[in-house]
C-alpha cells in the first residue's frame, strides 16, 4: 500500500527535476520554496509524536524553510534582476539526465543501505539524498551567484530530511538551532549578493576569480 | 558561569554596534579583559555547566578557551592602535562582529552535544563574514563570498556527518545523549559502519573550515583580505575550533576501537596539507596570503600529528597552541606592514630592519618560531610528532613530512629575507610604531618562549588529559 508521504515525495522529486531543467532564477525559486514546505510537512506524517511543542516547531520550520527563506532570495533577485538566467556551466538537457540517473542511483542506495527505518515510505531515503546531491550539483553547475545560494538551500533541505527520516531523538531546541543557523546563513548570502551586484554590476560568479594561489 | 563566558561578549557585541568608535574599542579591551579573567577562573574551578545536556568543561575545549582569551585580549589591546591608524569606515560593525565571533568561538569551546558544536561553528563562519568584508572592496568581497559559501557547504557536511552518527546509535540500540563526552563512554556499542561514515563527512566538514588541503581553497583570500586583527583571530582561534570538532569525533572513534581508520585519514590528510602548502608558498608574492598558507601547513602538521597518536598527539597539542600564540602575533605585524609600505606585495618592501625596527623583531621572531626554531614551542612540538612517528613505524610518512617541512622554511626563509633587507621604493613609512602596535606581539611570542621552557603542572595535566584517550604522553 502506498503510505500518504510518499505522494508528497513523488512531487517533490519531480520539482527536482524542473529545478534542473528550469533556466529562470524565479522558477527555481518556487521548486526550492516546494521542496522546503514538504521536508517540513513530513514530521506530520511519520511516527513523530505530536505534541503541542512538536506541533508549533513544524510550523515554525514550515514558516522558515517554506516561505521566508525563498522569500528572502526572491526580493534578492527583485533588486538586482537585470539577467534572471542561473547561467548553466553543465546545460539543461544534461542537468536533467544527471538528475535521472542520481534518482536512480538514489533508489539504488537506499536499497542497499541497511537503515532501521521509523515508517514504511519508500520513497523517503531516496528524495532526501536525491534533494541533498542535486543542491551539490547545482553549486557545481551554475555559475550565477544566486543559484549557487539556491542550491545550498536544497542541500540543507535535504540534510534536514535525512534527520528527520533517521532519528526521533533530536531535541526540538537544537534542531531549532539549526534552523536559525541556517536562517542566518541565507540572510548574509543575501546581503553578500546585493553587495556583489553592486561592486560589479552582475551576480554571475565568473568576475569572482581575481583571488587566486 | 560558562554561560556568562559565552553571553557576555554576545551582548557587548550586540551594544556595539551602536556605540561611537573610541567607546566601541574601549568596550573590545574591556570585554577582553573581562572574558580572559573567567576564564583563567573556569580553569582554576573547572566548574559544572547550567546545560549539561548541551555544555561541559573538557580539557581540550578549556585549553582552546584559554588560547582565545589571552589572544583576544592582546589583540584588542592592538586592535586600538590599528583602528586609529587605518581609518575603517564602519568601525562599529567591526568591533561588534569581533564580539559576536568571540562569543560564538567561546560557544564552540564549550559545547558538548554534536548538534550544538555545529550551530556554534557555523555561527562562527557567520559571525566573522563581516569582518573579512571590512574593507568594503571588490577582493575582499569575492574573499567573503568564497568563505561563507565554501564554509557553509563544507559545515553542512559536518552536519550530515553528525546525523549518521545519531543513526549509529539507532541502529546499535544506544539510549545515551548526543553528546561527546557520552558517545566515547558508549562508543563501542555504536553501530561501526555509520559511525565511519560519520567521521568522514564530520572530518570533511570541519576540515574546510580547519584549512585542510584540498579543502583550504577559502582561507589564503580570507586571512589576506580580512583587516589584520581579524586575520589574527582567523588563523589563531577560529581553526582551532574547527579542530577540536575533529578532535573530540576522533575520541569516539578511538574509544569505539576504530582509531586506525580515522588515524590514516588525519595522516594522509595532514601530508596532503603540508605538500600543498610547501608548493604555493614557495612562489607567494603577498606576504599575507605566505602567512595564510603557513596556517595550511600547520593545520596539516597538527592533523597529522594527531593522526600519529601517542606522544605525537602530545606534540600536537603543543604546536596547536603555539601556532596560536605565534601566528596571531606575525598577523598583527603584517598588519604594521600593510599600513607602513602601504601594500600586501612582498616586492613592495624591503628594509623592514632598518625601517620599521620595532616591528622587525617581532616579525623576524614570528618568523623564527613558525619556522620551528628553538626557543619557540613548535620545535618542541615537531619534534615530539616525529619521534612518535618514528615510534610507531610511520618512516615513510615522517621522511616526507620532514622534507616538507625544509622546503617550508626554505620558501619562508626566502621572502621573509626580502623583506626585511632588500632594497626597496619605499623611502619612508607611513606610521609610527606605538607601543600598543608591538607589544601585544612582544608578548604572544614571549608566552610561546616561556611555555617552551616551562610548562605549568596543570597545563600539562590538562593536556594529558586532552590526549589520554587515543594514546598521548610520553
Amino acid at each position: 500500500m502506498t503510505h500518504p508521504v510518499d505522494t508528497i515525495l513523488s512531487l517533490a522529486l519531480l520539482s527536482v527535476l524542473f529545478s534542473l531543467g528550469t533556466s529562470h532564477l524565479t522558477g527555481l525559486i518556487r521548486f526550492v520554496a516546494f521542496q522546503g514546505v514538504v521536508v517540513s510537512i513530513v514530521p506530520f506524517f511519520i511516527g513523530h509524536e505530536m505534541t503541542g511543542g512538536g506541533l508549533l516547531f513544524t510550523m515554525v520550520t514550515l514558516w522558515i524553510r517554506g516561505v521566508v527563506i525563498p522569500l528572502s532570495i526572491y526580493l534578492v533577485i527583485k533588486r538586482v534582476a537585470i539577467h534572471r538566467e542561473v547561467e548553466p556551466i553543465i546545460g539543461y538537457h544534461a542537468s536533467l539526465f544527471a538528475g535521472l540517473v542520481l534518482i536512480v542511483a538514489a533508489f539504488v542506495v537506499s536499497y542497499k543501505l541497511d537503515v532501521p527505518l521509523i515508517m514504511k515510505s519508500v520513497l523517503l531515503i531516496p528524495t532526501a539524498i536525491t534533494i541533498l546531491v542535486t543542491g551539490m550539483f547545482m553549486l557545481i553547475a551554475r555559475r550565477n551567484a544566486i543559484a549557487m545560494v539556491l542550491g545550498y538551500i536544497m542541500m540543507e533541505n535535504g540534510i534536514y530530511l535525512v534527520g528527520t527520516t533517521f532519528s526521533t531523538r533530536a531535541h526540538r531546541i537544537v534542531e531549532f538551532g539549526i534552523l536559525l543557523d541556517v536562517l542566518a546563513g541565507v540572510m548574509v548570502m543575501a546581503i553578500i549578493l546585493q553587495n556583489i551586484k553592486q561592486k560589479f554590476d552582475v551576480v554571475d560568479t565568473a568576475v569572482l576569480r581575481t583571488l587566486k594561489e | 558561569m560558562i554561560e556568562i563566558l559565552m553571553l557576555a561578549p554576545f551582548l557587548t557585541g550586540i551594544m556595539a554596534f551602536f556605540l561611537s568608535r573610541s567607546s566601541g574599542r574601549a568596550l573590545l579591551v574591556l570585554t577582553g579583559a573581562f572574558h580572559l579573567g573567567l576564564s583563567v577562573l573556569i580553569w582554576i574551578k573547572r566548574p559544572v555547566a547550567l546545560f549539561p545536556d548541551y555544555f561541559a568543561v573538557t580539557p581540550e575545549g578549556l585549553l582552546s578557551l584559554l588560547v582565545i582569551s589571552l589572544l583576544f585580549f592582546l589583540i584588542a589591546i592592538y586592535s586600538t592602535g590599528y583602528l586609529k591608524a587605518a581609518k575603517i569606515k564602519s568601525e562599529h560593525i567591526f568591533t561588534g562582529s569581533m564580539l559576536i565571533f568571540l562569543a560564538t568561538m567561546t560557544m564552540v569551546t564549550m559545547s558538548d552535544h554534536i548538534m550544538v558544536m555545529w550551530i556554534a561553528i557555523e555561527a562562527t563562519t557567520l559571525a566573522s563574514a563581516p569582518l573579512i568584508y571590512t574593507h568594503r572592496t571588490k577582493a575582499s568581497l569575492e574573499a567573503t563570498w568564497k568563505y561563507v559559501l565554501i564554509c557553509s557547504v563544507g559545515i553542512a557536511m559536518a552536519l550530515l556527518g553528525s546525523v549518521f552518527i545519531t543513526l549509529a546509535m539507532d541502529i546499535g540500540k544506544v539510549d545515551a545523549l548526543v553528546s561527546f563526552s557520552a558517545l566515547t563512554s558508549v562508543a563501542k556499542q555504536l553501530d561501526p559502519m555509520w559511525l565511519k561514515t560519520g567521521f568522514v563527512f564530520i572530518f570533511v566538514g570541519y576540515g574546510t573550515k580547519m584549512g585542510l588541503a584540498p579543502m583550504h581553497t577559502w582561507l589564503p583570500d580570507a586571512h589576506s583580505e580580512a583587516p589584520s586583527p581579524a586575520s589574527a583571530l582567523l588563523s589563531g582561534v577560529l581553526l582551532n575550533c574547527a579542530y577540536l570538532g575533529i578532535f573530540k569525533t576522533n575520541k569516539i572513534m578511538h574509544a569505539a576501537g576504530l582509531g586506525d581508520f580515522s588515524s590514516t585519514i588525519l595522516i594522509v590528510f595532514g601530508l596532503i596539507s603540508i605538500m600543498a602548502a610547501a608548493t604555493f608558498i614557495l612562489k607567494q608574492t603577498e606576504y599575507k596570503r605566505m602567512l595564510a598558507y603557513s596556517s595550511v601547513e600547520n593545520m596539516g602538521i597538527i592533523a597529522f600529528g594527531t593522526g600519529i597518536g601517542g606522544i605525537g598527539a602530545f606534540g600536537a597539542i603543543i604546536c596547536l597552541i603555539h601556532h596560536s600564540l605565534i601566528k596571531s602575533s606575525l598577523f598583527l605585524t603584517s598588519g604594521n606592514m600593510l599600513l607602513g609600505y602601504g601594500s600586501g606585495l612582498i616586492e613592495k618592501t624591503g628594509r623592514m630592519a632598518k625601517l620599521m625596527p620595532k616591528s622587525f623583531v617581532a616579525f623576524f621572531g614570528g618568523f623564527a618560531g613558525i619556522s620551528g626554531f628553538p626557543p619557540f614551542g613548535i620545535f618542541i612540538g615537531e619534534l615530539f610528532i616525529i619521534v612518535g612517528a618514528f615510534r610507531t613505524g610511520h618512516f615513510f610518512v615522517a621522511g616526507i613530512f620532514i622534507l616538507s617541512l625544509c622546503v617550508i622554511f626554505a620558501g619562508f626563509a626566502n621572502q621573509v629575507m626580502k623583506i626585511s633587507f632588500h632594497d626597496t621604493t619605499a623611502e619612508e613609512i607611513k606610521i609610527t610604531e606605538k607601543a600598543s602596535m608591538v607589544w601585544p606581539q612582544y608578548a604572544l611570542l614571549l608566552t610561546s618562549i616561556v611555555l617552551c621552557f616551562w610548562l605549568p603542572d596543570s597545563l600539562y595535566q590538562t593536556i594529558i588529559d586532552a590526549v589520554a584517550n587515543i594514546g598521548g604522553g610520553y
